[in-house]
């Protein structure tokens, strides 16, 4: 027998979450049309819930949701294939692809070994320290090259301390779960740092211009957000984070080892065998500090995309990475499925369908008192730390931002403060193995279980959002927002 | 499947996962397959690396990067464990065992399947398979495509989720359990020497359920009970019937029942309750077609998710 006599029923039950998504986006469509929301409104407002169904069980390969998306947009919608089309590619998804380019250049270059050098360098050999110095290391690449990168590029040096140190993984369960948490959750804290750091604080920048922006307008010049103006606000909140990262995680977990000396001599030999840095890594270094260079002073004038694109094109030009490695590294469906997503909170802007949602949550908001001012910001941040634990975070912003940035002008608060709350609270994702990229890929080395996330998870949620909500009420108002 | 199909060999996968309820499965498949006509496959199943979840950049990039710094794929060592288990067990004695190793192309994976198997004079396999698949379940039931086996021996790793969980996310035993064609046996503190309780309920499945149980029960020399419970006073006599039958035709092929039970009440309970006295509780699967199976779940399936000690549906 092969799976495939009993795949028919299998295959029903497999998909069971797209068809139900289905019914539910047919039901939607021939219900009677709710007071305030226009017909094209309803439309946009089905085809997100059915793709947010979609997007959390799963059913089918994710790129599907983004292909749907578009045949929604011309078939149900009637708009122009030509202008679906045009309005999938903005400068935040030219910067999710550059980026991820950038990304796999990166870790090909085997800078990793230097960098783990340079950590037990400086840390000595004392547990906590060389934890605290990971999370401060992948914390700082990771602002600016994004979570997964680094996530690559250090969990070798991860799994080689704990390997070095013992190799029966009941013995180092502990340290394994203290170390590949310090590289991911380092790296997690840190992607709201820069705008760089995410997808996600890419596509509330390009979503704050699309919504605010006039050119005729001056009023309207604060929100095109540099990637400098994004900085002072979010840059402080990530240092503050780094040592909570581990406090916390030597709170959940208690290292057998509390010094790991001969693991970390063992890793100093195997490093030094790779001799001096020669030409090729100082290309590589001084190509992504002119990357960073670039986004820093000129993205205000050519985008942040074009400059991620550029470097990695100089990459390319300079024969630091092969073409092929760029193609099996990056994993397109994603930037297709951005570029939709983002695609559809445009039409849900457009139609009016983020306006009507948005006065629906205030209304259920205001019997608790948290239709404005504090408790809003609060309930904001819950949304979408809920949200973005169930699905990708960039994938959650670009679904929610719409509907938040329509929440704070109909609240009457600013759109750039709920703007950062809502990019920043994606990063929340701590609970789950699929919340965050840096998660998943230290899950793939198959030292963690899925409970541990959970475990230590919840505390890191808390402390983050605490965070957040302090630097909000009490740092943000200092920068004059 | 037919008889013809399955190869004269005894072949039992065991899936491992690292956890000390997989060592305890596999000293039982080391029993039952201590025969030189039995092979034993090790199985361990990698999720696919894939980049969906990791922010567009594919897991295999880091996943490359882990193996220039020599560091082993997950699994390995778990299977290296299982491996010199099977040499204290002294499965693998003798110095005339050949090692070979294969490797094969998974779509979507860089690294795909991986196996060494062990095979000496006789003809004995010890395999060790680290295998790449979408989802744990999957990849089992794939492995059964490959190399049909007679049993599948899978640690129960939590509780079973009930109903409403395991529509998000049906556990690995549960699916194995449904999907597979051959026995699966789901080990809970799975111990050797106290016995298979094998339950029948009179049908012809259950009777060759029966046979075949008593077969795999007389290779690990394990001592056989019957049982049969009746839903009320008025079905006692056809329970205590269906267990004679069962006696006779195992005392016809020789092999000894030490006790037979009958019991009344709702068969779930009365198994369960009684269960933990034995090593092992047999049920046949239940004659239900695929869809009332799948959504009414049957006797045996319900005794699976709720019995404190192993459970195998017999195929």
């Amino acid at each position: 027998m092969t799976l495939g006599t009993w795949l028919n029923l299998y295959f029903f039950w497999e998909k069971k979450w797209f068809f139900i998504a289905m019914i539910v986006g047919a039901f939607m469509l021939h219900m009677p049309l709710p007071q305030g929301l226009s017909p094209e409104g309803l439309i946009v407002l089905t085809m997100s819930v059915v793709s947010v169904i979609l997007f959390i069980t799963e059913p089918v390969p994710l790129p599907t949701v983004a292909l749907l998306i578009i045949v929604g947009q011309v078939v149900l919608m009637g708009h122009e294939s030509s202008d679906v089309a045009k309005s999938l590619v903005t400068d935040s998804v030219l910067f999710i692809a550059g980026s991820l380019m950038l990304a796999v250049a990166v870790v090909k270059q085997k800078l990793d070994k230097r960098i783990a050098w340079l950590i037990v360098r400086v840390t000595g050999t004392k547990t906590w320290r060389v934890c605290l110095g990971i999370t401060v290391v992948s914390g700082l690449l990771a602002s600016f090259v994004g979570e997964h990168t680094v996530a690559a590029m250090m969990l070798p040096v991860g799994i080689t301390l704990i390997t070095l140190t013992s190799d029966d993984p009941k013995k180092v369960r502990n340290l394994a779960a203290v170390l590949l948490f310090s590289i991911c959750y380092g790296a997690s804290v840190a992607g709201i740092g820069t705008p760089s750091g995410g997808a996600r604080n890419a596509i509330m920048i390009g979503y704050w211009k699309e919504f605010f922006y006039d050119p005729t307008n001056p009023e309207t010049f604060k929100f095109i957000v540099s990637y400098v103006d994004w900085m002072i606000h979010a840059y402080p909140m990530f240092l503050i984070q780094v040592p909570v990262v581990t406090i916390i995680l030597f709170w959940s977990f208690r290292p057998e080892y509390r010094d790991l000396s001969r693991a970390v001599v063992k890793l100093r030999n195997l490093i030094e065998e790779e001799g001096s840095m020669k030409a090729a890594d100082w290309m590589s270094i001084l190509i992504f500090f002119l990357v960073l260079v670039g986004w820093i002073f000129i993205s205000g004038d050519i985008g942040m995309g074009t400059v991620a694109v550029a470097g990695a094109a100089t990459f390319l030009v300079a024969g630091l990475v092969k073409w092929e490695d760029i193609n099996s590294g990056v994993n397109w469906g994603v930037i297709l499925l951005y570029a939709a997503a983002i695609s559809l909170g445009l039409q849900m802007k457009e139609t009016g369908a983020a306006l009507w949602v948005a006065e629906a949550f205030l209304n259920t908001l205001a019997p608790l008192g948290a239709n404005e001012g504090f408790g809003l910001w609060a309930a904001v941040s819950v949304l979408t730390t809920a949200v973005t634990n169930m699905m990708s975070n960039g994938a959650a912003v670009a679904v929610l931002g719409p509907i938040v940035l329509k929440i704070s002008t109909v609240a009457g608060e600013s759109p750039i403060i709920i703007g950062y709350i809502t990019a920043i609270s994606s990063s929340f994702a701590y609970l789950t193995v699929v919340g965050t990229p840096a998660c998943t890929i230290v899950y793939a080395s198959g030292y963690l279980k899925a409970t541990d996330f959970l475990m230590v998870g919840w505390k890191m949620t808390i402390a983050s959002t605490v965070i957040m909500l302090v630097a909000a009420k009490l740092y943000w108002p200092l920068l004059g927002i | 499947m037919n008889e013809q199909d399955v190869p004269d060999r005894f072949r039992i996968l065991v899936c491992l996962d690292g956890s000390d309820e997989c060592y305890q499965s596999l000293r039982y498949a080391a029993k039952l397959g201590s025969g030189v006509d039995a092979d034993i496959v090790l199985l361990y199943v990698r999720p696919t690396d894939q980049g969906l979840r990791s922010g567009g950049l594919q897991v295999r990039v880091a996943r490359e990067n882990m193996l220039k710094w020599g560091i082993e794929l997950p699994g390995i060592q778990y299977l290296k464990k299982g491996r010199d288990m099977l040499k204290e067990l002294d499965i693998m004695s003798g110095d005339d065992w050949k090692e070979e190793v294969a490797h094969t192309d998974v779509d979507g994976d860089p690294l795909g399947d991986n196996k060494i198997s062990y095979v000496n004079e006789q003809g004995k396999m010890v395999v060790l398979k680290l295998k790449v698949a979408t989802d744990i379940a999957t990849g089992i039931l794939e492995q059964w495509e490959l190399g049909e086996y007679d049993i599948i021996i899978l640690g129960a790793s939590s509780r079973w989720k009930g109903m409403a969980r395991s529509f998000w996310d049906p556990a690995v035993a549960e699916k194995v359990a449904v999907h597979a064609p051959c026995s699966v046996l789901v080990a809970r503190d799975l111990e050797i020497g106290h016995g298979h309780l094998i339950c029948t309920d009179g049908s012809e499945e259950s009777m060759e359920m029966v046979r075949r149980d008593a077969v795999l029960a007389s290779r690990c020399e394990c001592p056989i009970s019957l049982m049969s419970v009746a839903l009320d006073v008025e079905d006692e006599p056809n329970a205590k019937d269906n267990v004679e039958k069962a006696e006779k035709m195992l005392n016809d092929l020789g092999i000894e029942v030490v006790e037979s039970l009958i019991r009344v009440g709702n068969p779930v309970d009365e198994i369960i309750e009684i269960g933990p006295d034995y090593s092992l509780i047999v049920m046949s699967e239940s004659s239900k077609p695929g869809l009332k199976r799948f959504f009414m779940g049957s006797v045996a399936f319900k005794v699976m998710e709720n019995a404190h000690n192993s459970v195998m549906i017999a195929r």
